[in-house]
């Protein structure tokens, strides 16, 4: 990981987004788009999306914020990035659909995703600790929120204007790279000092009871 | 007699304590965690972490605003009287978190499992969930708000149904390949608290490691030397993972290892892990008799 930050402007370009390191650490600023579950099986299997201008506004920030209803209007009380993982199976089709640029999250993705990251020229960053009051602040504006009454709070899709948003850590980059499985394939070959270590033979199966 | 309003009260002010605080024991091994860990990965996910939780304490906001599936544990004495009797619990229960709900200490996260609807009040069959038991010959009752998130739950929750020829490798297998699958990717947001439940049926097995991973104060060690044993070792095994916080390169997979264990069947080993996030999201209200009230983040 580099100690140095780099603040970048929304919507990402293609060569912006083709330029970012596995490990480095960025902010974004500019607008977002908010989503969950339902917004990525309704994107994909019944074509439900909101009125997004999606070539001026394609970073999707995986997330069911806290939001409070005040007089003036709606706040932030707290914001902590989903695991993107979860989306894995409609992940890569959202990313071609709308041409997202930038996701943001917590965990990292599979595959698939990363098939379409590199083929659209986008990238997922993934959230540094547990950080939704940090990020908070750093929401300057609630600007619209979309299918509120269907799908509740939490798996609406918000659009927040933020400002050096983050840091998050580049987990997947444009190439089809993934920080996570280069570090889960050293943990392999570590994996077998462990097992030594409990006394679980190298061969160990569990007794099967089905055919 | 305690009041059903007393009670209701309690839940809400421990629920609310949960969702803005690190118990203690919590604090003090994210600590020694962030001392230990040596990549700046491993670091800065830590004292974001513990930053974000100062903040929380402070008035600004939750200590992950996951704040999951609303749970209240129990414990009363034999003799504690509740007006309206036990079942007064269940809607002190339901007041508190409506109320928790609706003052944005609990995000509105429960829906129903088929439509997906979401009532906004974290309300429905099945939850607030309501753990009763029975202990000693107390007149007083007490109760741990453990609201927990999604991740640790979705994320670290497995069982397998293993046989006496399995035996000890069996059991340990299944709990190393759990941590290290849970924490792929920082899913179950390590270090985590993780607890196995070793015997009993299956939903004694899951029940023992959920008490084991939320009701335990960190690495206190087991009470039998057979069982602090295993956990001795399991804890030394995932810190050996090369898996630090969040799934980033590290030693602290875990903050602890915690095992419980109940008679089986003698054609049985069935063997669960539950996993607790860093944040370890609980808080304690010890009510007396009278009425009186009194909170802690530490468990007995």
């Amino acid at each position: 990981m580099t100690e140095a930050i780099r603040h970048l402007e929304l919507p990402l370009s293609e060569a912006q987004a083709r330029d970012l390191r596995l490990g480095e650490v960025v902010t974004v600023s500019g607008l977002v788009f908010t989503g969950r579950s339902r917004f990525h099986i309704r994107a994909v299997e019944q074509d439900l999306l909101p009125p997004i201008d999606f070539a001026a506004l394609n970073c999707f920030f995986h997330v069911g914020p806290v939001m409070r209803e005040t007089p003036g209007g709606w706040e932030v009380v707290s914001i902590e990035p989903t695991s993107s993982i979860r989306f894995e199976r409609y992940g890569g089709a959202v990313v071609r659909k709308l041409g997202l640029r930038t996701l943001i999250g917590k965990t990292t993705m599979g595959p698939g995703t990363a098939r379409a990251l590199a083929e659209v020229g986008a990238v997922h960053l993934s959230k540094i600790g547990v950080c939704g009051n940090l990020l908070r602040p750093q929401v300057r504006r609630v600007v619209e929120v979309h299918f509120l009454e269907e799908l509740g709070r939490t798996e609406a899709t918000w659009v927040f204007e933020v400002e050096r948003f983050g840091p998050f850590f580049v987990d997947m980059d444009a190439c089809g790279g993934n920080y996570f499985a280069d570090q889960d394939a050293r943990g392999r070959e570590r994996l077998v000092s462990v097992y030594e270590e409990l006394g679980i033979p190298a061969d160990f199966t569990y007794t099967e009871v089905n055919p | 007699m305690i009041s059903r309003e007393t009670i209701a009260s309690a839940m809400y002010e421990a629920t609310r304590l949960a969702a803005t605080n690190l118990p203690p024991d919590v604090e003090a091994a994210l600590v020694a965690a962030l001392a230990e860990e040596t990549e700046p990965l491993a670091r800065a996910h830590l004292k974001e972490s513990l930053e974000n939780a100062r903040r929380a304490a402070g008035g600004d906001g939750l200590v992950c605003a996951d704040t999951g599936f609303p749970l209240f544990f129990v414990t009363a004495g034999s003799h504690a009287r509740v007006e309206g009797g036990f079942g007064a619990l269940q809607d002190a229960a339901r007041e508190a978190t409506a109320r928790a709900t609706a003052d944005s200490f609990l995000r509105p996260t429960m829906v129903d499992p088929l439509t997906r609807a979401n009532p906004g009040d974290n309300l429905g069959p099945g939850m607030p969930k309501v753990e009763l038991r029975f202990v000693g010959e107390g007149d007083g009752l007490e109760i741990i708000a453990a609201p927990k998130g999604g991740g640790s739950e979705i994320f670290g929750t497995s069982y397998r149904m293993m046989y006496p020829a399995d035996g000890e490798a069996g059991v340990l297998k299944f709990v190393i390949d759990a941590i290290r699958d849970g924490c792929y990717a920082g899913k179950i947001c390590p270090p985590a608290i993780v607890g196995v439940g070793i015997g009993g049926t299956a939903d004694l097995c899951m029940k023992l490691a959920k008490e084991a991973a939320l009701l335990r104060t960190v690495r206190r060690a087991h009470p039998d030397p057979r069982v602090a044993e295993i956990e001795r070792r399991l804890y030394a095994a995932a810190r050996a993972l090369g898996i630090g916080p969040m799934g980033a390169a590290g030693v602290n997979a875990v903050l602890a290892v915690h095992v419980e264990t109940a008679m089986t069947h003698t054609a049985a080993l069935p063997v669960a892990v539950n996993a607790q996030c860093l944040v370890g999201r609980r808080w304690r209200a010890i009510i007396a008799s009278d009425g009186q009230v009194r909170f802690t983040g530490e468990l007995p």
